[in-house]
């Protein structure tokens, strides 16, 4: 028998029994989409926290802390190691290592943003123009300052909400209304904040002391991003390091700059010592050995890598546990498949028989049957994918809040997430688990013997 | 008309058949020797239960003898296992039926082109042929009819199509009269013998009523699983007309 003849045969077989083909369908419908929308589930889940975990620091990402200035996590032996400052030096030797895409320094400086009445401390970030560049921090306006130009800065998204009024002392927080800051115009930056608090305050002494100087500050950046909105950039100021640099010295002329270590007798060092670095790795799967690399020269290293494995585990096994919920009705629609089959040969035992005399062959008469199974398990699957996607889209809408609360992500990432191949996947499944179904069936109809087409009842 | 006697297509030697239910044993056929050769139509008469039937499903490969020899076109039919069987009855042998067996879901057409889709013929060539084999037993207008919208003498000649249209060397026939009324066995029987001549096909057929076993060549008579005796009815078609 050709193939086709195989498949218009068994189709129309089971369009003769349409209304038991259609309820053993549906067994394997609602077994399907169990399964499906199970693992979504735990495919969306997943998701969501690499979501979350790359707006909040990113993947291949490892913040490094010189070895004194930082508090230690847990390993208290580390005192014994030797400790070392991230100078210009460490930073080279990083970034000579394998898997390093590129490292910055950071120059951490806290500075005083004034403009009409609003105010903000700012915590600035200055980094090397390369590393803003490859950070490819998404921009609403404005580029990433160079060494060459006076001090400017690229703005959060979110930091329009630090400013506050110095008339009430009220926040964004307080009034729920965003600050008249216009984050296009020029600031008033003071660096010299300890001489600014002394100026309004008075100093240790409780004398006068005269206010700082002001330095303007134009033509500032803006991360692309509502305030709603967040990502790993949204609550930083960015500058240029070596712009920086020239402006503290300017600034501080002989003074000490505040953060970088003195000599015993207050004299400043003549070269500069950071207390944070930006290291990005080419791939999340070497993120650990560059982690480790740089915790054996002896500084602090962090990244998300163990923690996101580690629950990217636990997700799996929770994913594990749902599909295994889910695939109890597929299990009971394979019975029901085998049930059908079984029932369908019993009424056409005499049929069965007659196409044997007739000379059709017994491999054949077994194709016939599984493939009805099969048949069952496509039509099944293919219908129940349709509607494990359309569950999932309802998911994802009514539960996207909830969602958004659970894991803190936007409302673009769902809770359900159907990969293609899962789909494929459980399609193939499901036609395997009919012909897992109708296989003793089959095998039975195939040992019919061919009397019983004599036989008359 | 003369038979090439020289060229047997059946032969059967020593051929035993117990059926035991319980602690009893049914001999149904007790050893039984004969040859059947080409073109020639046989019938099989005997009383109910005297193994008739148990002797052609054994011929067909229906079933398989307790002991003995069954020789068809040189293949020990005995030997074959149920694969072996199918194949062999796709390539040599038609059937036909008491009770017609056609698939009622299938139109008449559809029914005669059964046996040809088992064998890998093309859609178009295996309605073609089944439309002509039809028209050969006189049911053109009937072509698309289901089986219930037959009568039974119809659905016996869409059978004896069915039989036909794969053009075997041999076809065997349980009582395929046995459902219908006296005047259309006739017909049926004259239809079977007119094509089975014309084609040169050995017809082996079993029949209860000893005027329809008179259409054969040769009749064999069983008692209780073995021949009686076999009657030459070649020469004797004139003097079996004036019995009746
Ligand atoms: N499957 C079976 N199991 C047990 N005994 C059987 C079986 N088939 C047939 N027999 C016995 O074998 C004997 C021959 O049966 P068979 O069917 O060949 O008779 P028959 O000549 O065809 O009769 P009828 O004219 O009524 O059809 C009978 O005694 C019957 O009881
Ligand atoms: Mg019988």
């Amino acid at each position: 028998m050709s193939f086709l003849d195989l498949l218009t045969m068994s189709a129309s077989n089971l369009w003769r029994r349409k209304l038991r083909t259609c309820l053993t369908i549906l067994g394997v419908i609602i077994g399907t989409t169990s399964i499906v929308v199970m693992l979504s589930l735990g495919f969306g889940l997943k998701r969501s926290y690499l979501k979350q975990v790359e707006s909040s620091g990113g993947l291949t990402t490892v913040n490094v802390y010189s070895g004194n200035d930082y508090y230690y996590w847990g390993d208290e032996d580390s005192s014994s190691t030797e400790k070392i400052e991230l100078t210009d030096e460490v930073i080279d030797e990083i970034s000579q290592m394998e898997h390093v895409k590129f490292v910055s320094p950071i120059l951490n400086a806290e500075l005083i943003l004034k403009q009409g009445v609003y105010q903000c401390y700012a915590n600035v970030k200055a980094m090397s123009y390369d590393a803003l560049e490859k950070m490819n921090i998404p921009l609403e306006y404005g580029s990433i300052p160079t060494s060459d130009e006076e001090v400017r800065f690229i703005f959060g998204n979110n930091i329009i909400t630090d400013f506050s009024n110095t008339k009430t002392n009220e926040y964004y927080w307080d009034t729920g209304e965003l600050p008249d800051v216009d984050l296009k115009g020029d600031f008033f930056a003071i660096y010299d904040t300890d001489a600014y608090f002394s100026s309004m305050w008075g100093d240790s002494e409780g004398n006068k002391v005269q206010a700082p100087k002001k330095y303007i500050v134009s033509n500032t950046s803006l991360v692309s991003g509502g305030v709603d909105e967040y990502n790993e950039y949204s609550y930083n100021i960015y500058a240029n390091i070596d712009a920086m640099k020239k402006q503290l010295k300017k600034v501080f002329k002989n003074k000490a700059i505040p953060g970088q270590p003195t000599t015993k007798s207050g004299k400043p060092y003549s070269y500069w010592v950071y207390n944070e670095a930006y290291v990005q790795v080419d791939d999340f799967n070497y993120v650990t050995d560059v982690q480790k690399a740089i915790s054996d020269m002896g500084l602090q290293a962090h990244s998300n890598a163990e923690y996101v494995e580690s629950t990217q585990k636990q997700f799996s096994t929770i994913q594990m546990a749902l599909g295994g919920i889910g695939s109890v009705a597929l299990i009971v629609a394979a019975i029901s498949i085998a049930n059908t089959m079984m029932m369908s040969i019993y009424e056409r035992t005499k049929e069965i028989g007659i196409i044997k005399v007739l000379g059709c062959s017994l491999g054949n008469i077994r194709s016939l049957f599984l493939m009805e199974a099969a048949f069952i398990g496509f039509i099944g699957g293919f219908l129940g994918l349709i509607l494990s996607y359309g569950l999932s889209a309802v998911l994802n809408k009514v539960l996207a809040r909830y969602a958004g609360d659970m894991f803190g992500t936007g409302s673009s990432v769902g809770i359900s997430y159907i990969p293609l191949w899962l789909s494929g996947l459980a399609l193939i499944f499901a036609i395997f688990v009919g012909i897992i179904a109708g296989f003793l069936p089959a095998i039975r109809a195939m040992k019919l013997s061919p009397l019983s087409a004599i036989k008359t009842e | 008309m003369s038979e090439p006697k020289s060229d047997p297509v059946i032969q059967v030697k020593d051929l035993y058949k117990f059926y035991s239910i319980g602690s009893n044993r049914v001999k149904a056929l007790n050893g039984v020797d004969f040859t059947i050769n080409r073109g020639e139509f046989c019938s099989i008469v005997g009383t109910s239960g005297s193994g008739k039937s148990t002797l052609l499903n054994m011929l067909a490969g229906l079933e398989k003898p307790s002991k003995g020899q069954i020789v068809i076109s040189g293949h020990h039919i005995e030997r074959l296992n149920e694969n072996q069987l199918v194949k062999f009855r796709r390539e040599h042998v038609g059937f036909i039926f008491q009770s017609f067996n056609l698939l009622p879901t299938m139109n008449a057409v559809e029914n005669v082109a059964l046996p040809l889709t088992f064998r890998g013929i093309s859609k178009k060539t295996r309605l073609a042929k089944a439309a002509k084999m039809l028209d050969l037993v006189g049911l053109k207008k009937q072509r698309f009819h289901k089986p219930t919208q037959m009568s039974g003498g119809q659905q016996q000649r869409v059978g004896v199509a069915r039989a036909l249209v794969v053009q075997p060397e041999i076809i065997f026939a349980d009582e395929p009269t046995g459902n219908l009324d006296s005047n259309t066995s006739a017909e049926v029987m004259n239809l079977m013998k007119k094509i089975v001549r014309e084609q040169n096909l050995t017809l082996i057929m079993v029949t209860h009523d000893n005027h329809l076993a008179s259409f054969a060549d040769r009749i064999f008579h069983i008692r209780d699983g073995k021949i009686l005796k076999i009657e030459d009815n070649t020469n004797k078609e004139v003097l079996n007309d004036e019995e009746i």
